[in-house]
């Protein structure tokens, strides 16, 4: 047993799957790319940092090393922060050792030369166990395990990097709504808004509830009412506020995905057939042009 | 002349599950249909190839199935389509996908750019882009926002998590749009017509020399469970509904 070789881009990710793999009480080995990075992992608990050294600022460039490394320590496990350049990263080793992966497992368990894990299918309508035996890849998402404490060793191992693929620059992401993530109360409207006039409707429904406003894709890509920051779904935002309150929304898991972590839920629709009563823990059938103003004026008393 | 190739993934309609009381999944009343973000891969794949002069086709690995998504597929301005067919895929994972994949792009030829979506609507898994491009050892980017190219050089933006990050890279490369890149058109009477007429190319991953054994065996499959309420509040006018809900979420502590 060779243990797990955990990776992350994001240093407290990294922090957190080494806790998950030492309280399954295996070994935990923590790579990173640069010099900064290895010391943020310094005291993480783990066994061992690999810093691998190269050429490169794009920890993708190191895929083919990194498969190579993992081989050469006889890894059983890749485990790596499901972050956009951790999951691009993970499928290349993946693809390098044509070996088996899981993409954001919720769950993972460890046995005797095989992982089993569970991951969330058709957009979360589903959750599918696996197990897969031999060296694998698993990307696992943040926010399950508390990081450890324990100083760890540095062993630099230089690489070389493929930089096929160079960096021109980088520009942080600067938001211009609130952040629907950490929101306390969301609004998120759907294509039941018949026009764009009528989104003032809902702002001045946002506004008496001192909620933030999130959409569907639809009313994000397909009407551009509203930026595409604002959309909660799959491959949008994911909310967890203590009132999720769904104007006009049918509900297709797509969207409910990045809801349904609320405490409470409120959808308001027409069609009582609708699937989003049933992620709902209230619901009035019911024309939101109705519903809508009657609500907001209920509010403001 | 080259190819850019847009991969794609014949899907069942998420819409169409039925989730029975004992938690089980029937799948049996779904339709199929092209991955919702496989057509922006589409997309992309014929408005880059009127800039580079390139031919765009597109390529699927699937079942007998996905037949039905060869016309869908060459009515969105695709020029020809290939098909390596196997009944396994459809329990294919990542590993056996990618291979059947990137066997279908060395089969074809002279290729310059091999597109996906960033993943398929049915696992989401996001591991097809990067896996051909490591199986066929050529430069891989992901989550591409925008795109341009002049010559033979890409310059890509892609939205990470926290930034956005410009790269370039020469071809032959493979990468991974995401939705915003390229908006679908809906394909006119006219393409739906000519897409009968288009040529398509089926490949028998045996002949590929493509092996179909999956890396990773599935357990269980079973309905997400989520513990809600589902309480309809009543009334007799929508002002006796809404005094209702007001009420029931004072009472929650939300309010």
């Amino acid at each position: 047993m060779a243990g797990v070789f955990v990776y992350s881009d994001k240093s407290v990710i990294a922090l957190e799957l080494i806790s998950c793999v030492k309280a399954a009480g295996r070994e935990a080995m923590v790579i990173a790319f640069s010099q900064e990075a290895a010391g943020e992992l310094k005291n993480s608990g783990a066994d061992k940092v690999y810093l691998l050294q190269g050429e490169s600022q794009l920890p993708e460039n190191y895929a083919l090393a990194v498969a190579n490394f993992l081989k050469d320590q006889s890894a059983e496990l890749f485990l790596v922060g499901a972050t956009a350049r951790g999951r691009d990263l993970a499928a290349r080793v993946a693809g390098y050792l044509d070996c088996g992966m899981v993409s954001d497992a919720s769950a993972i368990a460890f046995g005797d030369g095989k992982v089993t894990t569970e991951r969330m299918i058709y957009g979360g309508a589903i959750t599918q166990k696996e197990v897969l035996a031999g060296f694998c890849v698993v990307t696992f998402a943040a926010g399950k395990f508390t990081p450890i404490e324990g100083a760890s060793e540095i062993e630099t191992v230089n690489v070389t990097a493929d930089n096929r693929v160079a960096l021109v620059e980088q520009a942080p992401i600067i938001r211009k709504g609130a952040d629907l993530g950490v929101a306390d109360r969301v609004v998120c409207v759907g294509l039941g808004v018949e026009n764009e006039q009528d989104m003032q409707m809902i702002r001045d429904l946002a506004a008496a509830l001192n909620a933030e406003l999130g959409c569907t894709r639809g009313i994000a890509e397909e009407k551009h009412w509203l930026p595409t920051e604002q959309y909660i779904g799959i491959s949008g935002a994911v909310i967890k506020p203590q009132l999720c309150l769904s104007i006009g929304i049918s509900g297709q898991v797509q969207h409910t995905i990045g809801i349904r972590d609320s405490k409470v839920i409120v959808a308001i629709n027409n069609n009582e057939k609708a699937p989003i009563f049933k992620t709902s823990d209230f619901g009035i059938v019911g024309d939101l042009y109705e519903i809508v103003p009657l609500l907001t004026e209920a509010l403001k008393k | 002349m080259a190819k850019i190739v847009a991969c794609y993934k014949w899907v069942l309609d998420e819409a169409d599950i039925k989730i029975n009381s004992d938690s089980s999944v029937d799948m049996s009343k779904a339709k199929g249909k092209i991955s919702d973000y496989d057509r922006n891969a589409i997309e992309a794949a014929v408005k880059l190839a009127e800039v580079t002069k390139d031919k765009p086709v597109g390529l699927t690995f699937g079942s007998s199935k996905a037949k039905q998504s060869l016309k869908d597929a060459l009515s969105r301005g695709l020029e020809e389509a290939f098909w390596v067919k196997a009944e396994e895929a459809e329990t294919a994972d990542g590993a056996v996908t990618a291979r059947a994949l990137a066997a279908g792009v060395k089969a074809m030829g002279d290729v310059s750019l091999v597109i996906c979506a960033e993943g398929a609507s049915d696992t989401y898994a996001r591991q097809t882009a990067p896996r051909i491009g490591a199986l066929l050892d050529l430069p891989v980017v992901t989550s591409i926002a925008q795109i341009s190219i002049e010559g033979n050089t890409v310059t890509a933006v892609r939205k990470l998590d926290d930034c956005m990050e410009t790269v370039r890279f020469d071809m032959p490369a493979v990468i991974a749009v995401l939705p915003e890149a390229f908006q679908p058109t809906i394909p006119g009477l006219k393409a739906v017509m000519a897409a009968g007429k288009k040529p398509v190319t089926e490949y028998n991953p045996g002949d590929l020399g493509v092996d179909l054994a999956a890396r990773r065996q599935v357990a269980e499959v079973k309905a997400y469970a989520q513990e809600r309420r589902n309480e309809i509040i009543e009334g007799e006018d929508a002002a006796t509904k809404v005094a209702g809900l007001v009420a029931s979420l004072k009472k929650e502590g939300v309010l």
